[in-house]
């Protein structure tokens, strides 16, 4: 199964990835296993959001910066607005990060 | 702070991962259930920390309901986690105690199994480097662990370059005091018997030392308007002698060719512009580079990239500055606001965006939200 790198880069991705950090620069980890162990949270984080999550969310804003590159969408939004759940969040400015999904059926 | 709905799926991501590497831990000779207890702890109590898990987790009675079979069974042991949110609200103590006794012993067993003691000493973007590079999902097998030490050894080999790195620094800094006396002193000789303006850039550039160059510098502000006090001391060596401009035309012209490109290199564009050589020499000195003339032709060089930058890179610059700043505030907003996605669909009407993500994660407002179908409406 193919996965993304991309969740990583989220809060639980960063929090995993520091305590592989810490464990293989303590010597208590190898560093094959850490990466066993980031392979599996990208499986494990991508079928948690697909089966698991069902909210929706709106985003609204000025678009700033758009790039495309290695298949993913990158957007600078300014004067963002998130809509989900009844809730609404505005935000001056977000980063959004985006892969291909069909990269993941293939 | 995170949505409950939020947290419970991360609970339930940690279990799945932990329940899933379980095996790698255990068998063919991994480090055992103790280090993986271990980095479940540490890894919740990161998440704790960080508000991106809410409420007590009761992660033995999950465990221990997952551990037996639940390794391949990836649906039940989400839904179990997912049905039980309640549960987990109730046993705060148990909830907030857990993460405490794993964080202790994480600390003092490490030194007592660390296999590699040079792994320690390296900085942590070394040793993600080191885990970056393996290519992920190959299966450890007994052969594989002993490559472990391999690693341990490459770590050292890797800490090492650090004591290597400080011995080119002395040398970096040997290197120039050498070429700095040579040209130095025939620089102050120049300086003290020519310190007359008939031929300033020529000194310049016979003289490739920087510190040559700040000597002229009090000499040519001088006459405008002498700012700068500082800077007496090297006027000094200037202003004490005067006349062995002779002996700096002589030598110069036959470094020059040579050493020039060396000079503009280190040297300051500013220093030129005060000069104002004129732009006929530069053009002329560009080409033939004739040994007169070599004291422009330095000058030539860098008042071209003077002129490109104004001419030129004012617009370059700024394209490159936009790109940074977005790059750089991106990354500043990482730890604010960021969106991580699959797109399925990114379509553009004129200057109206639209783009459908799923399965995403956002961090917004210092909150974890996460969403299955996401919809973006964005003007450029």
């Amino acid at each position: 199964m193919a996965t993304f790198e991309l969740y990583r880069r989220s809060t639980i991705g960063m929090c995993l990835t520091e305590t592989l950090d810490e464990m293989v620069s303590n010597g208590v980890l190898s560093p094959e296993l850490a990466i066993q162990v980031l392979v599996q949270f990208d499986k494990s984080m991508t079928e948690a959001l697909d089966s698991q999550v069902k909210s929706k969310v709106t985003i609204k804003g000025h678009l700033h910066t758009y790039r495309f590159c290695d298949n993913v969408w990158t957007f600078i939004v300014q004067d963002a607005i998130f809509k989900y759940d009844e809730t609404q969040e505005n935000v001056g400015q977000v980063k959004i990060v985006a892969c291909d999904s069909k990269l993941l059926t293939q | 702070m995170a949505s409950s709905t939020t947290s419970t799926v991360y609970i339930q991501v940690i279990e799945d991962v932990i329940n899933k590497v379980r095996e790698e831990f255990i068998n063919n000779g991994g480090p055992g259930e103790g280090v993986l207890s271990e980095l479940q702890g540490l890894w919740e109590l990161k998440m704790m920390q960080a508000g991106a898990i809410v409420g007590p987790i009761d992660r033995s009675a999950v465990a221990k309901s997952m551990a037996p079979g639940a390794t391949s069974n990836t649906v039940h042991d989400l839904n179990v986690p997912y049905e039980g949110p309640e549960e987990y609200e109730t046993p705060t103590a148990d909830l907030l105690f857990p993460p405490t006794p794993l964080q202790t012993p994480m600390q003092t067993p490490l030194p007592v199994q660390t296999p590699l003691p040079g792994t320690a000493p390296t900085p942590l973007p070394g040793t993600m480097d080191n885990y970056n590079i393996p290519t992920g999902g190959t299966p450890i097998t007994p052969s594989d662990y002993p490559s472990i030490n391999e690693n341990g050894v490459s770590d050292g080999k890797s800490g090492r370059p650090n004591t290597y790195m400080q011995p080119p620094s002395p040398w970096l800094n040997q290197r120039p005091p050498l070429d700095v006396n040579v040209a130095y002193v025939e620089g102050r000789e120049d300086a003290d018997r020519g310190g007359a303006a008939n031929q300033p850039t020529t000194q310049d550039f016979f003289l490739l030392s920087g510190k040559r160059k700040r000597d002229e510098f009090p000499s040519q502000y001088r006459p405008s308007g002498g700012y700068i006090p500082q800077q007496d001391g090297a006027a000094d060596k200037l202003e004490v002698g005067e006349g062995s401009n002779s002996i700096v035309n002589r030598i110069p012209q036959l470094d020059g060719p040579i050493p020039d490109p060396y000079d503009d290199a280190l040297s300051t564009p500013n220093i030129y512009n005060y000069q104002g050589v004129v732009s006929e020499d530069y053009n002329v000195a560009n080409t033939p580079a004739p040994q007169e003339l070599q004291a422009a032709t330095p000058a030539m060089v860098n008042q071209n990239d003077i002129l490109d930058d104004d001419e030129d890179e004012p617009l370059n610059e700024n394209d490159d500055d936009d790109d940074l700043d977005d790059v750089d505030q991106g990354e500043e907003l990482n730890t604010q606001h960021l969106v991580l996605a699959q797109f399925d669909k990114v379509t553009r009407a004129k200057s109206r965006w639209r783009c459908t993500l799923k399965d995403g994660i956002m961090h917004i407002n210092n909150k974890d939200v996460l969403f299955n179908k996401a919809t973006g409406e964005f003007d450029f």
